[in-house]
């Protein structure tokens, strides 16, 4: 337990270091959600939509102010699978999963929370339909709160399911990008949720992606009553344990076919 | 009981080749990496393991160390199978791979310790005794709050090291730890390894392509060809089979006339002369002339105005070994 104790307070620490990023990607998040904005802006302009604009808005700024948590990935474990230093992990008397699973949790809500309060803060500023607004309710905000940590275990599962074809290939870039495609698109980072069709929508609030960020937004902003709470946690938390048990079933089987090649 | 205890193991690997032209499918090469080695090492033994490259020595580290499973063959090393009980066994040994690193790369390596000291559950006041003393032994002090990226390469092994020992394993295993060292580097590190063997008793099993780490610190050494064990034993034993040939360089105050124009024919036979900057170099075996009397026909000859006198360097000696041994 002390080592992934000590893991999470070493990669939090680490990732503070990277402030130069951090300001990058703010800048970057705050684009597209401008972007996105008014792209929405006008949209409505034509026609109004069901969902009222200040909501599209509040959405799609949580979704940038999160984004970090949802696509960050462990460079040095990349690394350590192409050349080989994963070796080092495997004479360490710990459990590689866990292990792995705690380093990326601690960069994602390090990553994501160093970018998204300040962008948070920002669009607080912006005027109303520009920016976002506050919470539906106290419940919701707290209801959210668990819901963006339940989230961020099925983030750090998916995480590691595509690690593990990254031990399979040995290039990130294949599987990553593919399954980022799916993320991206059925986690409404692309386009809200809210905003699809209600019969597609049954199905995809059903799936993993949209319990990573969809499911906490919604409560924020009141989308899902509190009622409903209950009910959203606990599809979050049955798709969490589920991905990490694939996951880690994965990784097993990925040490025991683990050869090491050179000298 | 002895402390490792390998028998006849093996191990094998599939190496997919690039589909030919004209050909369907790819071709798969089965490697055999390991073909039933046997060997046992004692507690407190600085063994050397040497090959040229991919005669399976690395893969004899990655077993013993847990990382790789055999396809059959038996391991134990204080009374555990590596690869079988992974978890336990690897509290028990430390291991260095020359060419990788165990530190993060972005982090104080006095940080990567801290984490090391709770992944082994190292407690607080043995992690502190060990740290200080690896850290006077490996020379540190300065370099603990740097992060590992801004390191020279010598300095980063040494890091590595101390990293790999902060939890006292009885089995250290080195994957080639001086490649691309400098000579002061590599003086330190054999200094310091000589010191952990003496002083703890640490069992260290070391791979490497340099000749000089082999004899300045091993006192067995095995050699290994083809995934087959080809020696077992003292350095000493192996080098005199191979050590067959003398330099002699000679310098006369005149050259003498006796040697002729074209030397060879001139002097006793199987000696190869060349000729160089007004120096005579000359190869020949011991065995067949004893250095006495080649030192007498050299001497007779004229006025010797300077003279050094040769065995093989050792690098040649194993060369002309694998050549031997068909590796």
């Amino acid at each position: 337990m002390r080592a992934y104790i000590s893991v999470f307070r070493m990669r939090i620490k680490m990732e503070l270091q990277y402030r130069g990023a951090m300001i990058g990607g703010i800048v970057c998040q705050m684009f597209f959600g401008i972007v996105l904005v008014a792209l929405y802006h006008a949209l409505y302009e034509s026609k109004a939509q069901a969902m009222p604009i200040e909501q599209v808005s509040t959405y799609v700024w949580l979704q940038q102010a999160f984004f970090r948590m949802m696509v960050a990935t462990d460079p040095d474990l990349n690394d350590k699978i192409k050349n080989g230093s994963i070796s080092y992990d495997l004479c360490r008397p710990v459990n590689m999963y866990t292990f792995y699973y705690i380093r990326v949790a601690a960069q994602k809500l390090m990553g994501s929370l160093m970018r998204g309060i300040p962008m948070i803060i920002v669009t607080f500023l912006l005027p109303k339909g520009w920016g976002i607004t506050l919470p539906a309710s106290g419940g919701g905000l707290f209801c959210g709160l668990i819901a963006l940590f339940l989230g961020l275990l099925c983030m750090c599962a998916l995480e590691n399911i595509t690690m593990a074809f990254t031990m399979r290939t040995l290039d990130s870039r294949g599987m990553q990008s593919l399954l980022n495609l799916l993320m991206v698109t059925l986690s409404g980072n692309l386009l809200p949720l809210t905003l699809f069709p209600d019969s597609w929508q049954k199905v995809i609030t059903m799936l993993p992606y949209a319990q990573l960020l969809d499911a906490p937004i919604r409560l924020y902003s009141g989308e899902y009553l509190i009622s409903e709470a209950p009910l959203i946690l606990l599809r979050q938390a049955g798709w969490a344990l589920i991905l990490i048990l694939i996951g880690v079933w994965f990784w097993e089987q990925n040490r025991k076919k683990m050869i090491i090649q050179g000298g | 009981m002895s402390y490792i205890e390998v028998n006849n193991l093996r191990k094998t690997f599939t190496v997919r080749k690039k589909r030919e032209k004209g050909k369907l499918f790819r071709e798969k090469e089965i490697v055999e990496a390991l073909q039933g080695i046997s060997f046992v090492v004692e507690k407190g033994e600085l063994v050397g393991y040497i090959g040229p490259n991919g005669a399976g020595k690395s893969t004899t580290v990655k077993i013993l160390s847990g990382i790789l499973t055999p396809e059959s063959g038996e391991a134990k090393v204080g009374g555990m199978v590596p690869w079988k009980e992974r978890k336990e066994y690897v509290k028990h040994i430390g291991v260095v791979f020359g060419q990788r690193s165990q530190l993060w790369w972005d982090v104080p390596i006095l940080d990567s310790y801290s984490l090391l000291k709770d992944i082994y559950r190292i407690s607080e006041k043995d992690y502190k005794g060990r740290l200080n003393e690896l850290v006077e032994a490996l020379q540190l002090e300065k370099l603990l709050r740097t992060p590992l990226r801004l390191l020279s390469l010598g300095q980063r092994m040494r890091a590595e090291l101390c990293g790999s020992l902060l939890h006292r394993p009885e089995l250290l295993f080195l994957d080639e730890p001086t490649i691309g060292l400098d000579a002061v580097s590599k003086l330190s590190l054999r200094d310091f390894l000589k010191w952990e063997n003496k002083e703890h008793g640490t069992t260290i099993m070391l791979t490497t392509h340099d000749m000089e780490d082999i004899a300045e610190l091993c006192s067995r050494v095995m050699v290994l060809g083809h995934g087959q064990k080809l020696f077992d034993g003292k350095l000493k034993d192996l080098l005199e089979k191979y050590d067959t040939v003398r330099n002699v360089t000679v310098k006369y105050d005149v050259e003498p006339i006796c040697f002729g124009d074209d030397y060879e024919p001139n002097f006793p036979r199987g000696v190869k002369v060349t000729r160089k900057n007004g120096e005579l170099r000359l190869t020949y075996s011991p065995n067949e002339i004893p250095t006495a009397d080649m030192l007498a026909f050299l001497q007779s000859a004229g006025t010797i105005n300077e003279m050094t006198l040769e065995s093989e360097n050792i690098d040649h000696l194993i060369a002309a070994m694998y050549k031997e041994m068909d590796l």
